[in-house]
């Protein structure tokens, strides 16, 4: 059986700098895979290569086998892996349903024609069934009609996820999902996250929150310096001497 | 109910207006509702974010091309006006193959050479294109009879009728898009690519389908405009054209529908009645000018802000009744 | 072969003259207002119209005509700045089309003011300096030349030897942080409008009594300036001169051995190749949205 998604050798200079270097991990089916390391690790380049942002100096990304890396981001999403953004990126001025139903492209690709002579009824049922599915799922449902922009934090980072899962993604890349939260909306955070992987879709999450990796993740990798360092489940990394190391090295970065 | 009964009063109007007018008022209606197509198809582009600066010359492109079809290769009248407005969207999507590797103000800047590159090859190649005196003598729209009513295209007001089922249609169409997912899609683009992208969104295939439709139904108001006109030449399709263009669009605002047509008619209104009738008719250019800055720096948002502030205020007493 | 080879290099430093005086007026607004000036082509028409009015029909010696017409596109340069550009600083689109609302307004103006015909201004001088017999430079292009020398080399002394352009340049590059450092946006402003402005103003002025005068040619001029400040570089002074020059080789020879049409859609797939490879243009680093 192949791997479901594999880094092979991954590597990304900039200049002279080397940002990820040789980077090698696997990422189980069905699985919450926490991906670590002090500032400047090379976690975020890492992310934007998986996800098509990036095409790597070197090196491959296998999803089931298929090399997907140099492959354009909407090329990646297609076949199944779906990121998420840093900060709140949405469409602000567009509804939260509107939103979610931007998510449903992929599943529901819209076709111009159908769409004047009004053939597409039941695309567009279909799509917003799904999107009201997806805002239900991270508890939205009830402000389907309010403009994105005018959301609070942490609804808008739910908003985030729930477009990603309204394109039926296989995998989530989530890039600091915990990024300005209180303790109690990273609890709940977690909980949709949890649900999402119990769903079977796989997770591969960049984070600062130790806490919340911690508590949430079944296997974590840990980068430094743009290399692999270590991998394993929340305990043994806890106690990697390499971790510890290179986290005491950059200390003031553990959040 | 209402409903219907707005647009039966909407089709009266259509049909009342050019009757009590003068000759050279109704040729102003068919002015008009070809540049109603023109800044209609204008904001669908707007819709990904960009603005271009050679929607104009595309229009032309419509124009020759359909004048071209019915003088050399003898297709009758309407079929080269559809012919004009495909050859319009077709250019578009070779021009999109540059013209999209850039964004914002490089794209506007990119549009504007494409669009000069255009107009100079009309005016350097007199075969087929006429040079710079252009093509004169198109072929006319032929008469024809619906039973009822008698389309004597001699007539402005049998060609305002055309013209005016011509684009409605068209803007029915434009009208489809926008509410379509398609229009989501597009809407997408202009605020978050990246996050559009990400959503298995083909960022220039969409850029590049925007660009095409635009411009082919720019391309038909073209068409529209060199069969009743009967002469064209590349000064018909200027910069200068381009900035009525964008003060419709800017002065009427973009962020509905209506807006760029409100911004049309009021500027059509204001420019044809109030100003000939006041024999301020040179000064066109000036006031133009003088309402696109007014515009910029006092009404950012566009007459439709007004409407909108308009409909809101009687919306809201109702809202307030259903709740209570 | 030689002669006009020698002749159509004499035109075409004749043409880099000018196009580099007004390019680097329009670069220099860029840099420091954020606004790209659809209305430098009337500018430069206004600079023009200056001499008409006060060598041409008020018998005026010509470089005190050339000198007002100067000032007065400068001033012009203010007025857009404190209209237009000042109150929509947030708005670099607004700035542009607001701009395009200025060049329609001076355009009806000159249209009002002077007719659509062509204007005939007298020769400032006939004096020719001839090479050889068919290599001649005309003194009154030679005015063009010296006067673009001189006047990019006194912006140059300015811009890197003097307080105000050590602010200018501060201001172009980093708005915010020059504010931090207690520059006047405004001061900044007011005075890269009026340098800019002025420029596309006396290159008017001195072209005047060579070209057809006429309301509709800053529409010529801006299309060019627009190829040669992409293909510079938005942004860089010293990639717009080069720029220039390129243009203005490229064009001379291909107007002398094809037709000025050619030459034109020449310059502009030029243009849109350096549009298509490096966006930032060819001598240009720095990226404004």
């Amino acid at each position: 059986m192949t791997t479901f998604l594999e880094i092979r050798d991954l590597t990304m200079r900039f200049g002279g700098l080397m940002a990820v270097d040789h980077l090698s991990f696997t990422v189980e089916h069905g699985q919450i895979h926490g991906l670590i390391g002090p500032n400047g690790a090379g976690k975020t380049t890492t992310f934007n290569m998986i996800s098509g942002f990036y095409k790597p100096t070197s090196g491959q990304v296998l999803l089931r086998g298929e090399d997907i890396s140099g492959l354009k981001t909407h090329e990646v999403a297609r076949r199944g892996v779906v990121r998420t953004f840093q900060h709140s990126t949405l469409f602000a001025e567009l509804t939260v349903l509107e939103n979610a139903l931007v998510g449903t492209h992929m599943p529901f690709r819209p076709n111009i024609f159908a769409a004047i002579v009004g053939w597409d009824k039941e695309d567009r049922i279909g799509a917003e069934a799904r999107a009201r599915e997806a805002l239900e799922f991270f508890g939205l449902d009830h402000l389907a009609g309010e403009r994105a922009g005018d959301l609070s934090h942490g609804h808008q980072r739910a908003l985030g996820m729930a477009v990603a899962y309204a394109s039926h993604p296989d995998v989530v890349l989530l890039d600091e999902p915990f990024t300005g939260m209180n303790p109690e909306e990273t609890r709940r955070m977690m909980g949709l996250m949890r649900n999402l992987r119990d769903s079977g879709i796989t997770i591969l999450l960049v984070e600062h929150d130790m806490q919340a990796i911690m508590g949430l993740c079944d296997t974590i990798t840990c980068m430094s310096f743009g290399k692999f360092l270590a991998e394993g489940g929340p305990k043994e990394i806890r106690n990697h001497p390499a971790v510890i190391e290179a986290y005491l090295g950059g200390a003031r970065h553990v959040a | 109910m209402l409903r219907a009964g707005i647009w039966i009063l909407a089709l009266a109007a259509f049909l009342a207006l050019p009757h009590g007018l003068s000759f050279s008022q109704q040729e102003i209606l068919v002015f008009l509702v070809i540049n109603i197509l023109l800044v209609a198809s204008y904001r669908l582009l707007t819709l990904t974010g960009e603005w271009s600066l050679g929607h104009v010359v595309i229009m032309g492109v419509g124009a020759y091309a359909s004048a071209l079809y019915t003088k050399e290769l003898g297709i009758a009248v309407p079929l080269s006006m559809l012919l004009g407005g495909l050859t319009a969207a077709l250019v578009a999507v070779v021009l999109s193959f540059p013209l999209f590797r850039m964004k914002g103000f490089y794209f506007l800047i990119g549009s504007f050479a494409a669009g000069e590159i255009i107009r100079l090859l009309w005016k350097r190649f007199r075969e087929p294109f006429g040079g710079a005196k252009g093509i004169k003598g198109i072929d006319p729209m032929p008469d024809f009879s619906v039973g009822f009513y008698r389309f004597d295209f001699f007539e402005p007001v049998s060609y305002y009728y055309f013209a005016g089922i011509v684009v409605g249609v068209c803007l029915w169409v434009l009208w489809r898009i926008e509410k379509s997912p398609v229009g989501l899609t597009f809407h997408a683009v202009h605020w978050q690519d990246k996050l559009a992208e990400a959503s298995g969104v083909n960022l220039r295939a969409y850029r590049t389908l925007a660009f095409a439709i635009a411009s082919g139904f720019a391309g038909i108001s073209g068409a529209l405009l060199a069969h009743y006109v009967g002469t064209i030449n590349p000064n018909s399709f200027d910069v200068e054209v381009m900035v009525f263009v964008l003060t419709w669009a800017i002065v009427g605002g973009t962020a509905t529908f209506y807006g760029p047509i409100l911004g049309c008619i009021a500027l059509t209104v204001l420019n044809e009645i109030v100003l000939r009738e006041l024999g301020f008719e040179q000064m066109r250019p000036l006031i133009y000018g003088a309402i696109l800055i007014a515009s910029i720096l006092f009404l950012p948002d566009g007459l439709e802000s007004l409407v909108q502030k308009l409909l809101r205020r009687k919306a809201a007493p109702a809202k307030e009744r259903v709740a209570e | 072969m030689l002669d006009l080879l020698a002749q159509t290099g004499l035109n075409a430093v004749y043409a880099a003259s000018y196009i580099s005086l007004v390019a680097v007026g329009l670069v220099l607004i860029f840099g420091v207002m954020g606004v790209l000036n659809f209305a430098h082509g009337e500018l430069f028409m206004a600079g023009a119209y200056a001499v008409v009015a006060l060598y041409a029909d008020a018998h005026l010696p010509f470089f005190v005509a050339v000198a007002a017409g100067l000032v007065f596109v400068g001033l012009l340069g203010l007025l857009m700045e404190r209209a237009l550009f000042r109150p929509l600083k947030d708005n670099p689109l607004g700035g542009l089309v607001a701009s395009i609302g200025f060049l329609m307004i001076l355009q009806s103006l000159a249209v009002m003011g002077f007719g659509v015909r062509m204007e005939h201004i007298p020769p400032v001088t006939q004096q020719v300096i001839e090479f050889s017999e068919k290599v001649r430079l005309p003194v009154a292009r030679l005015y063009v030349i010296v006067a673009a020398v001189v006047l990019l080399t006194a912006l140059w002394y300015f811009l890197k030897r003097t307080r105000f352009g050590w602010a200018l340049r501060a201001s172009a590059q980093d708005p915010e942080a020059a504010a931090l450092q207690g520059i006047s946006i405004t001061q900044t402003a007011r005075i890269a409008m009026f340098i800019g402005a002025a420029l596309a103003g006396v290159a008017g002025a001195l072209t005047a009594p060579l070209v057809s005068v006429n309301p509709h040619m800053g529409h010529s001029v801006i299309v060019t300036a627009f190829i040669v400040i992409i293909v510079g570089g938005v942004g860089s002074l010293e990639g717009a001169v080069i720029a220039s020059v390129v243009y203005a080789v490229v064009h001379t020879f291909v107007t002398t051995f094809f037709d000025g049409v050619i030459a034109d859609i020449t310059g502009l797939s030029l243009m849109l190749l350096v549009l298509i490879v490096k966006p930032t243009g060819l001598f240009g680093s720095r990226e404004r949205a």
